[in-house]
């Protein structure tokens, strides 16, 4: 009996004598001194000589940790990683945070109190006590009071506590064998268990943060990673043609300019250029021509563009005499409707430039084909 | 002791002494027969009646959520510039309504009013209800419950955060801490309980039942010892939750530029007229439970009569505050807050402002006699009288002040529809189906907490005033 016993329980009928016989079972020495009662019994803390709770220094840790979490958690997305201004507040106004801030510090705390009275400070739940399957156990949760002399190493002498509990005033004393089997889902179980399922989970969301930071092909789910797009001098698969962009449709002009000259290019032969020949006008005509016609006529007018040779197209060479003898309307004529390979222009070039480009052609023609005369003209 | 205490009563005059907790013999013993008999008996037939009206209700406004789910809130009454309508105003009710029980388990624990341990499981068991009726209802506003989760800050794929300046989240953080720490504490307080259970039943499937939930509470001195650490704290972190969340709930209106909301009494008015909705209904379902369950030796007549006294002096800070509405209107020399208060009492909906300040002010000023007080025809009048009274309120606040604000080409009146109310209906299906379930399943009285305040519950040399 002495060996395997875990504890002797002594049951009282009232809370006097259970007070009055914890001095006597204490004073015996034989084991750690328990008391079970049905609700709390005011002194018995001090009668037993319990250290005073931490639980209180617990829940200030937490609570404090619970508002420092949650400041930061506000702070760090309102003002840092999504900064967007709302009600005209700048992105740290800190003083909104302030109610959840108080939320989530009552959220620690109160877990903290319950949680952590509940599995780490009583150790519930612990299905497999002794006392739970004590006879005393129907009368502890309703109206007796139990003191209870419990077993601290091997050589526990049962007899003894029972005969100190009963000269104690006991009205019943009942000796509990120790649990022949261990305890199934304990306090300890549980938390390893959620500790568990903690650490799983933070090393889960780190290593998907370093493996998609590492491996950007392994980003789950990118679904608007990747999308079509226009590179430049690159074809496109954006329509069947390989341009990213159409062509406008025929006759296509410049919004808020002059109608296309229609006719024949003989029939706008009669027109004139009805733009000053001012430095600003061939300033403006040298920048239509070298962004639009540069390319395949050259920079100087003579059918060696830059894209020339890459083609293999043939423009035309603009200082040929046959140009030079064009009256400006057929140039004209020709930049608005293009002619042969050149595609029109119309769309491109607004009414100014058109003419500006004319001026400036005359302008290349002219520096090729210099006549002393001209050099008198440019010299001040 | 016995004859401390009556020395005692020699020396205080009558009038001062604390009335008894319980009336006639009550031992921790008989208490146990009587209250945690209810779960291992069969109910009634009057049970099986009410189950069946509280479910019909249930099932009425669980197939008007579905329509409103399946068609879209365009089903509700609400349209410009009436936004937010039966929505937020029973959102509101129901939070409130909650509100008592967190009064009554932890301030009145904090101010160490020993009768309230008679109601106060009844009381929280209420406050869990109530708070899952109220979150109904913007779960079903979102349009897309499914999707509600997108409220909580969660790092996701588009790359987006909730706003922390909005009221709205603060709410969802408010109400979501309070459920939880309601659920807590009244779990907290049931592990004793359900321990007397589970080493009385002698049913084989209520043991195992029982022997789970009470997580083998075994009533060690060193487990009272953190358990009473931790519900004091828990009473005193709930006490700051209960005056927050409501205060929250009234930022949603507060700290928006609408005449009639943007006003700083909002706070603590909402705590108030909350408090006063929750304890009117502790009363009237009280009133029931003490009836049908015969519990008058426990919730005894003192208990409605501080009850009631708690409501009548709500009803005058309500009062009060709706007296402060009508002088900051007059004070400010705000066109636009003049017009919102005249609205009020005078205008289309000037029925519901009227209707409003007769249940809640002048009605309850009946509380003033005892005789009022400890009646119950009087008692369950008023509470029912402010019941409805608080729900036009939150009516007036929310509705009159949208229909007309800044802009009269936008002006409209409102009408609920029958999904409106068919829901509204459902909610109190859904908070009696529970509260008689609940009546039935747990103990109903906090035995354990009872029994700690019974005379000769504490040892002699510790006095009777010592504790709770």
């Amino acid at each position: 009996m002495s060996e395997t016993s875990y504890s002797v329980l002594g049951v009282f009928a009232t809370p006097d004598a259970l007070m009055a016989a914890i001095p006597k079972a204490r004073a015996a020495k034989l084991g750690t001194v328990e008391a079970y009662t049905p609700y709390p019994i005011h002194g018995i803390d001090d009668a037993l000589g319990l250290r005073r709770s931490p639980l209180g220094g617990m829940v200030l840790v937490m609570g404090i940790l619970g508002a420092v979490t949650a400041f930061g958690f506000q702070y760090w997305i309102s003002a840092i990683d999504y900064p967007i201004i709302t009600g005209g507040k700048p992105p740290d106004s800190w003083e909104a945070f302030i109610p959840i801030m108080f939320e989530v510090t009552v959220l620690f705390a109160t877990f903290t109190a319950g949680l952590g009275m509940l599995l780490l400070l009583n150790k519930l739940p612990f299905f497999g006590h002794p006392v739970l399957s004590s006879k005393a156990i129907t009368g502890i949760t309703r109206d007796r009071y139990v003191l209870a002399i419990e077993a601290e190493h091997q050589g526990f002498d049962s007899a003894a506590a029972a005969k100190t509990l009963k000269e104690a005033g006991a009205i019943d004393v009942e000796v509990l064998p120790a649990p022949d089997r261990s305890p199934f889902l304990t306090s300890d179980f549980i938390l390893r268990t959620l500790g568990g399922i903690f650490v799983a989970c933070l090393v889960a969301g780190l290593t998907m943060f370093f493996a998609t930071k590492w491996f950007p092909l392994l980003r789950p789910m990118a679904n608007m990673q990747d999308q079509p797009r226009l590179n430049a001098q690159k074809p496109s698969a954006f329509f069947k043609d390989g341009h990213g962009m159409q062509r406008p449709v025929a006759g296509t002009v410049a919004r808020g300019h002059l109608p296309t000259a229609t006719g024949t290019q003989e029939a706008a032969a009669t027109l004139v250029n009805p733009l000053p020949r001012t430095k600003e006008m061939f300033a403006v005509g040298r920048k239509a021509y070298l962004n639009r016609c540069e390319v395949c006529h050259g920079v100087v007018g003579n059918g060696q563009g830059s894209l020339t040779a890459a083609y293999g197209a043939k423009p035309a060479n603009l200082q040929a005499q046959q140009f030079r003898d064009y009256p400006d309307g057929k140039i004209y004529w020709a930049i608005v409707n293009g002619k042969n390979a050149m595609p029109a222009h119309a769309a491109d070039l607004t009414e100014t430039q058109r003419w500006a480009v004319v001026h400036y052609v005359r302008a290349l023609q002219r520096a090729q084909n210099a006549k002393d005369e001209d050099l008198k003209v440019v010299a001040p | 002791m016995q004859a401390e205490v009556n020395a005692l009563r020699g020396a205080i005059p009558q009038g001062l002494l604390e009335p008894p907790l319980t009336v006639g013999t009550v031992t921790p013993g008989s208490l146990d027969d009587q209250v945690l008999a209810f779960p291992e008996t069969l109910p009634p037939k009057q049970w099986y009646i009410g189950l069946a009206i509280t479910l019909t209700a249930l099932v009425i406004g669980f197939s008007f959520i579905g329509y409103t789910i399946a068609t879209g809130i365009g089903v509700w009454g609400n349209n410009s510039p009436v936004f937010w309508a039966f929505d937020i105003i029973n959102f509101v009710f129901w939070v409130g309504i909650g509100h008592a029980g967190t009064l009554i388990s932890a301030i009145l624990f904090l101010f160490r009013k020993r009768w309230r341990n008679a109601i106060a499981r009844f009381a929280e068991a209420m406050t869990i209800f109530a708070v899952i009726c109220a979150v109904i209802f913007p779960l079903i506003h979102v349009g897309r419950p499914w999707l509600a989760y997108w409220l909580f800050p969660y790092p996701n794929q588009r790359a987006l955060w909730t706003n922390f300046r909005s009221p709205l989240l603060w709410d969802v953080f408010a109400v979501n801490t309070y459920f939880s720490v309601s659920l807590m504490f009244w779990y907290l307080g049931l592990i004793p309980d359900i321990a007397s259970m589970r080493d009385r039943t002698t049913s084989k499937v209520r043991k195992v039942i029982y022997t789970v939930l009470a997580l083998g509470w075994r009533g060690a001195a060193r487990h009272w010892q953190h358990y009473e650490k931790a519900y004091l704290l828990l009473a005193g972190l709930a006490t700051g939750l209960v005056l927050s969340v409501h205060s929250v709930v009234s930022f949603d209106f507060a700290t928006s530029v609408v005449p009639g909301w943007h006003m700083t009494i909002f706070p603590p008015y909402f705590v108030a007229g909350a408090i006063f909705a929750g304890f009117a209904m502790v009363v009237m379902v009280l009133v029931v439970v003490r009836e049908t369950m015969q519990l008058q030796n426990l919730i005894t007549t003192r208990h409605l009569d501080v009850m009631n006294k708690v409501i009548l002096s709500m009803s005058c800070i309500m009062g009060y505050s709706y007296m402060m509405e009508g002088f900051t209107a007059w004070y400010s020399m705000n066109e636009f807050l003049h017009h919102g208060f005249m609205n009020i009492i005078s205008g289309s909906y000037g029925w519901a402002g009227w209707l409003t300040i007769f249940c809640n002010i002048l009605f309850p000023q009946i509380l003033w006699f005892k005789k009022a007080r400890t009646s119950y025809f009087w008692m369950i009048l008023v509470a029912i009288g402010v019941t409805i009274g608080m729900w036009f309120e939150r009516f007036v606040i929310i509705v009159i002040s949208l229909h007309q604000d800044y802009l009269p080409s936008a002006w409209r009146l409102y009408k609920p529809t029958m999904v409106d109310f068919g829901i509204l209906l459902g909610t109190f299906g859904i908070f009696f189906t529970l509260v008689l379930i609940f009546a039935r399943v747990l103990p109903v009285i906090a035995t354990t907490e009872v029994k700690a305040i019974l005379p000769e519950a504490q040892p002699s040399h510790h006095g009777e005033d010592h504790h709770v």
